[in-house]
């Protein structure tokens, strides 16, 4: 079977295409197979919502008279980076408040941009001939600045490590609260319904991909840094997939705060959970089949997060349905799972994408360009 | 009546007594036990609704007390904003009692209140700062 972008957008137009989320076709596939699965299935919608430490908003703010160039930028006593030209800022999800420290940072700015609030600016100075202005205070919205635009340098990790926690003490991180002697293991993907899972190979996901991001329709504005696509098998031929990345764009001011919103690891920071879904056109039966995966194939790696250093050690691999069940085996001990990227959202949204497109609202775009296949992580390396 | 939740902790020493027998028979409390968690030779912990008037529950608690088993009453409550949660499940592994999981086919938040013994970990574990423990 062979079917192209144009094929399916005429469907969608007159409303014949048929549209099922990365959970609904599961079983569809296991009663008809991949073939007449892919016949049948034009689209496969995907999901998820995770926190997305990198991630933030560009903003310009407009010129005020006399006008200033803005050399620091404060948004509700979140600075945000400002060396850009005169009234251009990129405010940073992580950036923590200057007096609520971690309980209010970038994200929490971006969430209350997107709801409407007011946002405390202040903007400071030296002063130019051209700009002479050095100080200004004042009150923004959304709608009282020229572009908001969200821009995430990396989101939708395709694959995470479950994080479990070996030392004495309990340890606060980026994977939350992890619990001394394995007391807990926590992990962060929607797994079944994970974009990047259920295109794997980046088949139909490249540059210029149209997606769901924070409520709104926006795109993939290129591969997310840290790009290094893997693909693992071990002696019993499981498959890990991990490594892929995406850069996302927006308009942040048609987002809603049902898809976006601020969080606060304790003990680690602001982090903003990002909801996001792409359409996966069944272009083959390959792709078909790689967008049927299910929890029970997908497979990751546990790895104890009380170790100091950049590669931390493996204590074995678990698949999503087990992590799913919420209780899996570690060195023989039974240990509670949590999840926190959230399934019940990544549902949520694959099924809202779902009916965006049923309703002819949302076409689907052939990526422009495919990403780099080749790429590898570097370290940072300490040079004297 | 009034209803108030406790924690017994029983020593080596006393863990045999037939408190909760006790307390029903002797104070005419309605007990509730939502959890309990005894090691024969290390004392135990039990988790108790108990209804009754105040004096009754009062007396019934000093009872306890004088037989050398600790009692601590739990006067602070959680309190979870369902409109902030987002369903992340990040509270469910620290909990220590199982009050917290998620519906394994909603994948939504439950949340068993009987259960909770205010300990405060979801608390600390929620990033959307969800759950919040009252005075
Ligand atoms: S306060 Fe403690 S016992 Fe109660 S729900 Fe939270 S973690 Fe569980
Ligand atoms: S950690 Fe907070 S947001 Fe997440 S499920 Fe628990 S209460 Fe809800």
């Amino acid at each position: 079977m062979q079917r192209t972008y144009e094929e399916i957008n005429t469907k969608i137009r007159s409303g014949k295409a048929v549209i099922v989320t990365a959970e609904e076709i599961i079983p569809i596939v296991e009663e008809k197979g991949i073939k007449r699965a892919a016949e049948e299935i034009d689209v496969v919608t995907t999901g998820t919502f995770g926190p997305m430490c990198s991630s933030g908003a560009i903003l310009n703010f407009g010129h005020s008279d006399p006008p200033i160039r803005m050399q620091k930028v404060w948004l509700n006593n979140v600075e945000a980076y400002a060396g850009l030209a005169a009234v251009d800022v990129y405010l940073g999800a992580t950036q923590p408040s200057e007096s609520q420290e971690m309980e209010y940072g970038g994200a929490h700015v971006i969430e209350d941009l997107i709801s409407g609030k007011k946002i405390k600016l202040k903007a400071i100075s030296q002063g130019t001939d051209c700009y002479p202005r050095r100080e200004i205070e004042s009150y923004i919205t959304k709608e009282s600045i020229n572009q908001a635009v969200l821009f995430n340098p990396r989101n939708g990790y395709q694959n995470y490590n479950v994080a479990v926690n070996t030392s004495d003490r309990k340890i606060y991180t980026y994977m939350g609260i992890l619990l001394p002697h394995i007391g807990n293991a926590n992990y962060s993907t929607s797994s079944q319904l994970s974009p990047l899972l259920n295109d794997p190979q980046f088949r139909t996901i490249g540059i210029g991909t149209r997606i769901f991001l924070g409520g709104a329709q926006g795109y993939i504005a290129w591969e997310g840094t840290q790009f290094s696509p893997q693909i693992l098998k071990d002696e019993e031929g499981k498959v890990i997939y991990k490594g892929g990345t995406l850069a996302v764009i927006g308009n942040l001011k048609e987002m809603s705060t049902d898809y976006i919103r601020a969080a606060t690891f304790k003990g680690y920071g602001v982090t903003l959970v990002v909801g996001i879904g792409i359409p996966i056109p069944i272009l083959n039966d390959e792709i078909m089949r790689n967008a049927a995966v299910k929890d029970e194939d997908i497979w990751t790696e546990i790895i104890d997060y009380s170790f100091p250093h950049l590669i931390k050690p493996s204590l074995g691999r678990v698949n999503y349905k087990q992590l799913r069940e919420g209780n899996i085996t570690i060195r023989g001990k039974n240990v509670p799972t949590s999840p926190l990227s959230s399934y019940a959202k990544a549902r949520e949204i694959a099924q809202r994408l779902k009916e965006e497109i049923l309703r002819g609202k949302f076409l689907l775009q052939e990526p422009i360009r495919k990403f780099t296949e080749e790429s590898k992580l570097k370290p940072l390396l300490e040079k004297r | 009546m009034i209803k108030k939740k406790v924690i017994l902790n029983f020593s080596p020493e006393n863990v045999e007594r037939p408190v909760t027998y006790q307390l029903i028979k002797k104070y005419d409390l309605w007990v509730n036990i939502l959890q309990a968690k005894f090691e024969p030779k290390l004392g135990g912990k039990l988790l108790l609704e108990l209804n009754g008037s105040e004096d009754q529950i009062k007396e019934g608690l000093s009872f306890v007390r004088q037989i050398g088993v600790e009692v601590m009453l739990l006067e602070q409550e959680v309190l979870w904003d369902e409109k902030r949660c987002i369903d992340c499940g990040a509270c469910v592994s620290i909990c220590p009692t199982g009050v917290l999981s998620l519906d394994q086919m909603t994948y939504k938040l439950k949340f068993d209140y009987e259960k909770c013994i205010v300990c405060g970990n979801c608390v600390e574990a929620c990033p959307l700062q969800a759950i919040k423990v009252t005075f």
